[in-house]
């Protein structure tokens, strides 16, 4: 494999961190400055987000607050779609009592790095259907796999609600699971299609505020 | 302030109060339903949160300066608090001991409080119901239905299953929910945010000049009805979708977001275009009808 450009590299940034590291890629990032000042980046706040793991610090919002300026600075992503980041991020920041600080730091930088990819390409380029499904899905499945387990703990803890209560909270988790099987289906078929990845990004933030409000309600009625 | 006034209470015939300062605080045997009244003198723009897992909570503007709470329950299982600290009083709900079964957990609330209040109230089950009461207010239930009257100030309202209705609201509005379904008749809001995933939402209102309203659900229907007289900027886009618009828009001056390329969508501008209006779904309808 040849050396690559920005564009590929950046469509190879999330493997990348995963320690796939191909030759081109390598290659790419011994010559490119500014995608070496990313990976740079990236990997401070990775290094920042296994600290989690022996520190009781509480960074979070610090440290995205942080992450979403450097990325603005890179121009990876534009300041216009802030309050969107800001909702996916504050509706995450309700679910850390049930998830690791590491886990829930990973599933934000796969959410930033899908933002990232997501809105910060020129929207006249020409780009392939199978990167935008790559880069989406990149984003979401560590998120997803995220809030599965945000809800197995919640589900479990939703003894001291009101048989009503609690019945609308599992209705609504059920229809939020929906609403995000829907989603994604729509980005699988119009991959480029920024209406529906908004949607789909929506739905996530949705399941996490949900999971929030079972978590916060759970512990209330303890 | 720190000071609180009380009078004298109604009880259940089993009741027992427990006043400490500051403190309020009804606790009774299981077997007993009851009735608590405490009043509170408060100074201007009070703020009262309340409390409750599942029950009505109506809430009233006097033109007194106090703040009075009627709390009803059907059974004993639960304490009443309603406790005042400086300009602020807290009612709460709260279980006599673990063993009691979450659905014991029920209160009914009937409560004044002056027109400049702050309302807070979480309410799981049951109903929320405000009315004539002018200052900021944060609603949240899962379950439970909101309704406010003529509320103006900053009104926050999130439910995750609850309905949401408006009448003759003014000021800021911000609504979200799964599949409540939203309804906003008579407002004057020169603000209105309105998401829900499923559930529909009517706009019947007044559009001000350099009034924002957006409204966005994934499915159903959003409706907003407009007069021949009203003067707004439209962007509606359904991805999936009907867009049916009965108004004569002329064409957007400025181009618009790329989101046009995607979906049914309808850019334009009525009259001068003073409010702006974004309407958003993903497969749900869009109706923007004429007013009778």
């Amino acid at each position: 494999m040849g050396m690559i450009g920005c564009e590929e590299f950046l469509d190879q940034l999330v493997p990348w961190m995963d320690g796939e590291r191909h030759p081109g890629a390598r290659a790419h990032l011994r010559d490119c400055k500014t995608c070496r000042g990313v990976v740079e980046d990236l990997e401070a706040i990775c290094e920042t987000a296994h600290s989690f793991a022996t520190a009781e610090a509480d960074p979070p919002v610090r440290i995205w607050t942080a992450v979403r300026a450097q990325l603005e600075q890179e121009g990876l992503i534009r300041s216009p779609r802030r309050g969107w980041i800001d909702s996916i991020t504050q509706g995450l920041e309700g679910i850390p009592r049930v998830l690791s600080r590491p886990a829930l730091a990973a599933a934000y930088l796969a959410v930033l790095i899908a933002v990232a990819f997501a809105l910060g390409r020129p929207t006249d380029t020409q780009v392939n259907d199978n990167s935008w499904i790559r880069s989406t899905r990149s984003s979401t499945l560590p998120l997803s796999a995220q809030l599965d387990t945000a809800e197995e703990a919640m589900v479990s803890s939703l003894g001291g609600l009101s048989t009503l209560a609690s019945a609308s909270l599992h209705e609504n988790l059920a229809i939020v699971d929906n609403y995000i099987d829907l989603c994604e289906k729509g980005v699988r078929e119009d991959p480029q299609n920024e209406v529906a990845r908004d949607y789909l990004y929506e739905a996530y933030r949705q399941k996490a505020d949900l999971l929030a409000q079972m978590n916060e309600r759970g512990d209330d009625g303890r | 302030m720190s000071t609180h006034h009380i009078h004298t209470g109604r009880f259940g015939s089993r009741a027992a109060g427990l006043l400490v300062p500051g403190l309020l605080l009804l606790a009774v045997g299981p077997a007993s339903a009851d009735r608590l009244e405490r009043h509170f003198k408060v100074d201007a723009r009070p703020v009262i949160t309340v409390h409750n897992p599942n029950g009505t909570v109506i809430v009233r503007a006097w033109t007194k300066q106090e703040v009075a709470v009627i709390a009803n329950r059907t059974n004993g299982h639960v304490e009443v608090y309603a406790e005042q600290t400086g300009n602020r009083v807290d009612v709460l709900t709260h279980q006599l001991s673990d063993s009691v079964a979450p659905d014991d957990m029920h209160a009914d609330y009937e409560i004044s409080v002056p027109e400049d209040a702050e309302l807070q109230i979480h309410n799981d089950s049951g109903t929320v119901n405000v009315a004539n009461v002018l200052g900021d207010m944060s609603v949240e239930t899962v379950g439970a239905a909101v309704d406010l009257e003529d509320a103006a100030g900053y009104l926050t309202v999130k439910t995750v299953g609850g309905s949401f209705q408006c009448m003759r609201c003014a000021g800021r509005l911000e609504v979200s929910s799964i599949s409540g379904t939203f309804r906003f008749i008579d407002v004057r809001s020169y603000n209105v945010r309105a998401q829900t995933s499923t559930g529909n939402i009517l706009f019947d209102g007044e559009f001000l000049p350099n009034g924002m309203y957006h409204l966005k659900n994934y499915s159903g229907v959003i409706e907003v009805r407009f007069s021949p007289g009203d003067s707004f900027d439209l962007s509606a886009t359904s991805l999936k979708g009907k867009v049916n618009n009965e108004a004569k828009l002329t064409p957007p001056s400025h181009p618009q977001h790329l989101v046009q390329r995607f979906g049914n969508s309808l850019f334009g501008t009525f009259n001068a275009g003073r409010a702006k209006v974004e309407l958003t779904s993903f497969n749900g309808t869009i109706n923007l009808v004429k007013r009778d």
